[in-house]
């Protein structure tokens, strides 16, 4: 067992824990920070999908002795995001969700797409969230989403 | 007449011993400066060029480098080259794209508790330094050696800039230390160790970079 401080949301804390532990499991489980998802815990999915340092992650497959000082933002941070909360009414707008169970890192992918491509073409959308799995197949509406998300944009 | 033997006259016995002189004088230097006696440096010969190539194209095509070096829009992993998963691109840098990039997964460090290999900056090489084609076939030993001492495609790499890439690079080191799978088990290596192929690299550049004439 190794203690970690991690910025978590813009917030430190400080977790002991074994080193090989994914970073998954350190937010829910020690943080108590469910809104990220275990879907396969291979990083296939995509509904673990995190923000280290701006950059989308797979946080199943991330253990935490790897973080270091790299900033971690959540799903529960999106709302206190400008283009997190654009993308968050915009899934609300189009009723984008079902079960919901994959939502939380569809959204991060989108996010992370959309402030590195902000009007992304339907192949640019395609080929980032296609790693983000659904079997509720929300696919079309996620990707309306996306585009009209890109639309509020300011840029 | 006896054949075979000459009494040696005074002038040959002197100039034996003048001989036997300087051999010990100089075996008494080695011994006092400590230095280590060196045969002259024989220059590669392109067959030994060559040969030396052929070892350092049996480690470029390996699982373990080729996997990065392929020709499509995608990497491939496993020791069976499949594609690779989670619908991961190659995009415009060969770093994947914006929600999916590669170091989306693979960080600095090979993560062993969760079967993820890593080294820093983990990325595709080139589409300039495929060694396969697009059937995912392997190109052969003088087509590979033939793009990997193209200045146009290498990244402007001469001889010894591809042995420092040899000698130095994250993700050629990474190979001879590739990690764990997520059942525990180490991944392979490729047939040389790290200090054979930079030998055989070596080896190569010295004798001039030769490469096998195409068939």
């Amino acid at each position: 067992m190794e203690t970690y401080k991690i910025n978590v949301n813009g917030v430190s804390r400080q977790v002991t824990v074994d080193p090989g532990t994914p970073l998954l499991w350190v937010l829910r489980e020690e943080l108590k920070m469910t809104g990220t998802k275990y879907g396969c815990g291979i990083g296939a999915c995509g509904a673990c999908t995190v923000h280290l340092s701006g950059v989308a992650t797979r946080s199943c497959v991330v253990p935490i002795s790897l973080v270091g000082n790299r900033a971690v933002v959540t799903i529960e941070a999106m709302a206190t995001d400008p283009l997190g909360r654009t993308v968050q009414d915009e899934w609300v707008s189009l009723d984008v969700v079902q079960c919901g169970y994959c939502q939380s890192g569809q959204i991060m992918s989108a996010v992370a797409l959309l402030k590195s491509i902000p009007k992304p073409t339907d192949t640019e959308i395609e080929e980032s969230m296609g790693g983000n799995l659904c079997r509720c197949a929300t696919y079309v509406r996620i990707r309306e989403a996306i585009k009209s998300a890109s639309q509020q944009l300011k840029r | 007449m006896m054949l075979g033997h000459v009494a040696p006259s005074g002038a040959t016995r002197k100039s034996s011993t003048m001989r036997y002189c300087k051999i010990a004088l100089l075996f008494a230097l080695v011994a006092l400066t400590g230095c280590t006696y060196n045969p002259p440096n024989m220059a590669t010969t392109r067959a030994d060029g060559l040969a030396a190539w052929q070892q350092v194209y049996s480690v470029l095509t390996h699982p373990r480098c080729i996997n990065c070096h392929t020709a499509t829009n995608y990497p491939q992993q496993g020791d069976d080259r499949h594609r690779h998963f989670a619908n991961v691109v190659r995009g415009p840098e060969g770093k994947g794209v914006p929600a999916l990039q590669c170091v989306t997964c693979h960080q600095d460090a090979n993560a062993d508790s969760t079967g993820l290999p890593g080294a820093h900056d983990w990325h595709l090489a080139p589409l300039s330094m495929k060694w396969q084609d697009l059937n995912d076939k392997v190109l052969s030993s003088a087509e590979i050696c033939g793009a990997i001492t193209d200045r146009s495609k290498n990244n402007n790499r001469d001889g010894a800039a591809l042995l420092k890439h040899h000698t130095e690079e994250p993700l050629v080191l990474w190979a001879f230390q590739p990690g764990r799978r997520i059942d525990g088990s180490m991944r392979t290596l490729p047939p040389l160790t790290r200090e054979e192929f930079v030998t055989a690299t070596r080896k190569w550049v010295e004798a001039g970079t030769p490469c096998p004439q195409t068939r």
